[in-house]
């Protein structure tokens, strides 16, 4: 027993720098090696998917890419498999970006599934619209008049002159809104400045970091579900039967978290020891 | 050497830098640092004022559908012109936009912004700043209002007796969930109520509104957690790519050679420091 404490109480002293390693190897093994661990979709990420199946065939849906290269592991699989969704089911997506980075991101994303893998058309079945400086002012401005923020898509092509833009003046034109958002200006505006004042439906798929801070738009029904973080985009990817990138994170996702939880145990373990010892050393 | 494979060896440098911080503070680290810090500065502005600036800014100041070459107005612009083709080039701005001076406001408020550079003319900063404070006050606060008080006030506005609805469920609607809502915003929004000290019963009912915070700060530790794991592995993912036949084993080299050159950075320091 005094073994199992003292190494307890040892491991609580240990560099920080071997845990750094020990999180690297947990999480490089199971990117080698997969386990291929089941992934199940919770309520919120079918909220979007059912979201998105409900919409009628050819609806106009917007996406607005909030995220740049540092959260693109968990916000880019997101989009990809809503780009997946939407063509597959013959919407017509129109993207922009709050964030100069998203404008790039969404770009690949386009080029990978409606070019690539579907073969649509830029104009007829999706348009880059691109990004705007302004934040909550450009949400707005899509809001009141989009001709105004847009003039031009992020080619140089007149929106009058863009096919799929016709009878597209405002934000109330579309059918629904997906937002990919790493933080502000991202979901939360979109809500606070488009949703609210019009109701048309919205999901969302935000970084873990936001998820608390989005939920309790998602319980009062403000926005239609949230895919959070990587589990999200992989249980996403799992409902629409195209595993990717967030799938094949999910395994060393887990193994990495029962690490840390162990971790934690431990840590707490050693803490609470040390403060027995201490309260016995005192004679108290 | 094409412009994938270089940019791949560069991508794992840079990863592979930032991650040796985690060794400790060093040169790699700090190249790549100022490195980050001088491209995001770069790529935002160029980005600002190509998509903003020019297009929307210039282009309704001077736009192509109204062009004259014998106008005054236009005379400046073809000054311009001369010395800075690509932002105006010939025969106006082509964006879809109409002539509107009013534009001249924002671009007198932003040159006042930039002002701010000489230290005799630092306070005409102060005008700018005060519309774009004003500007976003205002917006914000009926959407604030709308959205986050409103909204989420009512949306705690649930019957906690719902006969429809079962006793208890883990992730949908229950009488036992609603019931939890309904403690948790009450003692929740009781414990930042500081007109009276928090001792005895109240104090009691406080202790409970705190539990409930602690419970929503473990579950943002927790997300927090697991947004840096998916940081990592999507480097990770990178650098496995990186390290195939196709990219000449970059992350392979990249690695070894840090190594290398930290070990002996290292030992040099140590015979230097004895």
């Amino acid at each position: 027993m005094d073994f199992l404490i003292n190494t307890i109480l040892k491991l609580g002293k240990v560099d920080r720098r071997w845990i750094f390693l020990i999180i690297a190897f947990v999480v490089l093994i199971p990117l080698l090696f997969p386990l291929s661990l089941p992934i199940r979709a919770t309520a919120t990420t079918q909220l979007v998917y059912d979201a998105v199946e409900k919409l009628p065939h050819g609806s106009k849906v917007l996406l607005s890419c909030e995220y740049g290269p540092s959260t693109k592991p968990e916000i880019h699989p997101m989009v990809i498999s809503f780009l997946k969704h939407c063509f597959r089911n013959g919407h017509k997506v129109y993207v922009t970006c709050l964030w100069p980075d998203g404008q790039f991101l969404a770009d690949e994303a386009l080029d990978e599934v409606a070019n690539n893998e579907f073969q649509l058309t830029y104009g007829i079945d999706y348009v880059m619209l691109g990004f705007r400086p302004g934040n909550e002012a450009v949400v707005k401005g899509i809001v009141s008049d989009l001709r105004k923020v847009y003039t031009i898509d992020s080619r140089g092509t007149k929106i009058t002159e863009i096919p799929m833009m016709d009878g597209i003046t405002k934000f109330e034109d579309f059918d629904f809104l997906f937002s990919g958002s790493a933080g502000y200006p991202g979901t939360i505006e979109w809500v606070q400045y488009a949703v609210d004042q019009t109701n048309i439906p919205m999901s969302t798929g935000t970084t873990s970091i936001q998820v608390n801070e989005v939920m309790p738009y998602v319980q009062a029904g403000q926005v239609q579900g949230i895919l959070a973080g990587m589990p999200g985009a992989a249980e996403y990817e799992n409902l629409i039967g195209s595993p990717g990138i967030g799938t094949s994170g999910m395994d060393a996702q887990s193994v990495a978290h029962l690490v840390i939880v162990l971790f934690i145990v431990l840590g707490n373990l050693g803490y609470f020891i040390e403060r027995n010892r201490e309260k016995k050393q005192r004679g108290y | 050497m094409n412009f994938e494979i270089f940019g791949a060896w560069l991508a794992v440098f840079f990863t592979l830098a930032i991650f040796s911080f985690l060794y400790r503070d060093n040169s790699f680290y700090k190249i790549t640092e100022h490195l980050f810090v001088g491209v995001s500065a770069g790529y935002w502005m160029s980005m600002f004022f190509w998509t903003q600036i020019q297009p929307n800014l210039y282009g309704r100041l001077w736009p192509s559908k109204e062009y004259s070459e014998s106008g005054i107005w236009y005379r400046i612009y073809d000054g311009l012109s001369i010395f800075l083709g690509s932002i105006f080039p010939e025969g106006g701005i082509d964006k879809g936009h109409d002539l509107n001076l009013f534009y001249l406001i924002p671009l007198a408020l932003g040159v006042m912004m930039l002002l701010s550079l000489f230290k005799s003319f630092g306070w005409m900063a102060r005008w700018g700043i005060a519309y774009t404070v004003g500007m976003a006050a205002g917006l914000r606060a009926y959407g604030y209002l709308n959205s986050n008080i409103l909204s989420q006030v009512k949306a705690t506005i649930i019957p906690i007796f719902d006969p429809d609805l079962p006793f208890f469920s883990l992730l949908e609607n229950s009488h036992f969930n609603n019931f939890i809502i309904f403690i948790g915003t009450l003692t929740g929004l009781l414990y930042f109520y500081f007109s009276k000290e928090q001792k005895g019963t109240f104090g009691r009912i406080t202790r409970i509104g705190i539990y409930f915070l602690m419970i929503s700060f473990g579950a943002s530790f927790g997300f927090a957690v697991m947004g840096r794991i998916s940081l990592l592995i999507g480097r990770f993912v990178e650098l496995i790519t990186y390290s195939s036949d196709d990219y000449y084993h970059a992350s392979y080299w990249v690695l070894l050679v840090m190594v290398i050159l930290l070990i002996y950075n290292a030992y040099n320091e140590k015979a230097s420091a004895e």
